[in-house]
């Protein structure tokens, strides 16, 4: 971006700063729902309450043996229990055998 | 929601993230600073808010439930990082105006004109502060940045601030950085705005207004301190409109408010700081973000008594959706700021402490319980569920002050006295006050103590000519 030199002309920095997280890769992405433990995670706002059962409903419509691990076994993502519901996460991935994980919602 | 997805995806299990269309955007750049830019997003189209039940399940059904399985069965394109500029290399040279334009071009200015940056002037900060330029104060989300002292430094010449003002700024990052404060969700769609109080001997050291027009532009170090929050907030954690600000409204940026501490001597009532724990006798700065807010004016009478009525109402009238902070998405977080002239506050003063004030405006600024109610979820969708304020008591989230069956019962905003913040400034010889209505958790109150540089005094005297 640099250009002429010039008694009125200023040098400048960038102001922002270098992200302090890496670019990391997405999980592997399951072959099939058949037979998979999906949860759902929900910050109780915008209608998750209505969007989950259909969800629920749609995809075991689809997939066979598909069970589901509801937003209630973790607490709220959003609010004073989202420290702890994210701390508490990755343990209960492992402990509860969960596939794939479903996060609502961002509106 | 997000933050869910990329906490799973590091635990090795695929994910998709449920947003409504609006807020597809926002979700792509909030992901980019958690680690994972290409996380997977299913599309709830329109806004759930106003759909009816058919509309949002046909809704679901005709495009969320096949982004959900394409999320996690489908192959997701890798993404490469870019490489930033290292802080202190050249990124541009030119004129005022060219250096003006880079700026707006790149989202890094508010758009107003910036003080461009160069070397010679952040130095001028950094001799204002004794920490290393490089010192990491702290990550900032959505972006993930690094805050660090440069920085600090950097957006403060932008701002238009004086390089004695860099121990404010440091403190100001220092509290923004603190987990308490919430930084991550300055982007929320109420757009509320932080309000920065100051207390201390830098109020008058670095002559800040805190008489009359106490909160509007035209003092240096109120106004340029206030910008520098918002240039922070938008370079350093990353905070855009139409990007990581979803603010549907949004305001500018608020003037810093300092306290008449004159006033507060002479009554003997405590400042903010130290309602707030900050140590007597040093300066410090306290951050809370506000939803909004109203002037009270002409407060009329000659005793506490006859004065605080009309504040108590004043609370319970602007107070109405932030209710999810005093139970329900954050239960005991609401935190409104009254801000008394010094006029009123020594009328109440006359009688009554700082603590006492607190205690008859939660004793007496009360709403009928079915209201407070219909602000949960009534007349909004913010908490599920319909649990009666009587609920909550019985499960343990609520003081029995909020117990009962009647529906008029009257009940408060707050769940302690305390929780009323007070601040006193504004023209000393006017009757007004002001009430700033709280975003809870989402901005909760954090005081950060302003460390001064060794040789503070001889360095400000230079500075100042």
């Amino acid at each position: 971006m640099n250009r002429r030199n010039s008694s009125s002309d200023y040098e400048v920095v960038w102001p922002r700063s270098a992200k302090s997280v890496e670019i990391k890769p997405l999980a592997r992405r399951l072959d099939t729902l058949d037979g998979k433990t999906v949860a759902f995670l929900w910050d109780a706002l915008f209608r998750g309450d209505e969007i989950w059962p259909v969800l629920k409903q749609e995809l075991s419509s689809r997939y066979s043996g598909m069970s589901f691990i509801d937003h209630d076994s973790f607490g709220s993502t959003h609010g004073d229990e989202e420290h702890r519901v994210l701390a508490e996460l990755p343990g209960k991935i492992k402990s509860m055998k969960i596939d794939a994980i479903v996060s609502g919602m961002g509106c | 929601m997000l933050r869910v997805s990329a906490i799973a995806e590091g635990a090795g299990v695929p994910t998709s993230s449920l947003c409504c269309e609006g807020f597809l955007g926002q979700a792509k750049t909030t992901s980019v600073g958690l680690g994972y830019p290409n996380l997977a997003l299913a599309t709830v189209p329109g806004h759930v808010d106003v759909q009816s039940e058919n509309e949002l399940r046909s809704n679901v059904l005709g495009t969320t439930v096949d982004h959900v399985i394409r999320n996690l069965t489908g192959e997701i394109a890798a993404v490469q990082a870019t490489k930033d500029p290292a802080p202190d290399e050249i990124v541009f040279q030119g004129s005022f105006e060219e250096v003006n334009r880079l700026f707006l071009e790149n989202g890094w200015s508010d758009g107003l004109p910036i003080v461009p940056p160069t070397k010679e002037k952040i130095a001028a900060f950094l001799a204002f502060t004794d920490l290393p330029p490089d010192h990491a104060i702290g990550k900032l989300l959505p972006d993930n940045r690094l805050a660090t002292v440069w920085n600090v430094a950097v957006n403060g010449v932008m701002a238009g601030c004086r390089p004695e003002y860099m121990p404010i700024l440091v403190a100001l990052v220092e509290a923004m950085a603190d987990p308490q404060y919430g930084v991550e969700h300055s982007g929320n769609t109420p757009g509320a705005e932080t309000l920065i109080v100051l207390n201390g001997p830098l109020i008058k050291q670095l002559h800040f207004n805190y008489e009359q027009g106490a909160l509007r532009d035209g003092f240096q170090a109120n106004t340029a301190i206030g910008r520098f929050w918002r240039l922070y907030l938008r370079n350093v954690a990353g905070f855009l409109l139409h990007q990581n600000d979803k603010g549907t409204f949004g305001n500018t940026w608020r003037v810093v408010l300092a306290e008449n501490e004159d006033s507060l001597a002479k009554m003997g009532w405590p400042t903010v700081a130290a309602d707030m724990g900050a140590p007597p006798g040093e300066s410090a700065v306290t951050i809370s973000r506000f939803t909004g807010g109203n002037v009270i004016v002409s407060v009329f009478g000659d005793s506490a008594e006859k004065l605080l009525p009309y504040l108590g109402n004043a609370l319970v009238t602007h107070t109405s959706w932030e209710l999810v902070f005093t139970v329900g998405l954050a239960t005991g977080t609401y935190r409104p700021l009254l801000v008394l002239s010094p006029l009123i506050a020594e009328t109440i003063a006359r009688t009554m402490t700082k603590a006492e004030a607190q205690e008859w405006l939660f004793e007496n600024a009360r709403m009928p319980a079915q209201l407070f109610e219909k602000y949960l979820w009534g007349w909004t969708n913010l908490i599920p569920g319909k649990r009666t304020l009587n609920d909550w008591v019985r499960l343990g989230k609520l003081p029995r002050v909020f117990a009962g069956n009647d529906p008029n019962r009257l009940v408060p905003v707050v769940t302690k006295p305390e929780h009323v913040m007070i601040a006193v400034s504004g023209d000393p010889l006017r009757s007004n006050c002001y009430l700033f209505v709280h975003n809870g958790m989402l901005g909760f109150p954090t005081t950060s103590t302003v460390k001064l540089p060794q040789g503070w005094r001889s360095k400000l005297r230079d500075a100042q000519g």
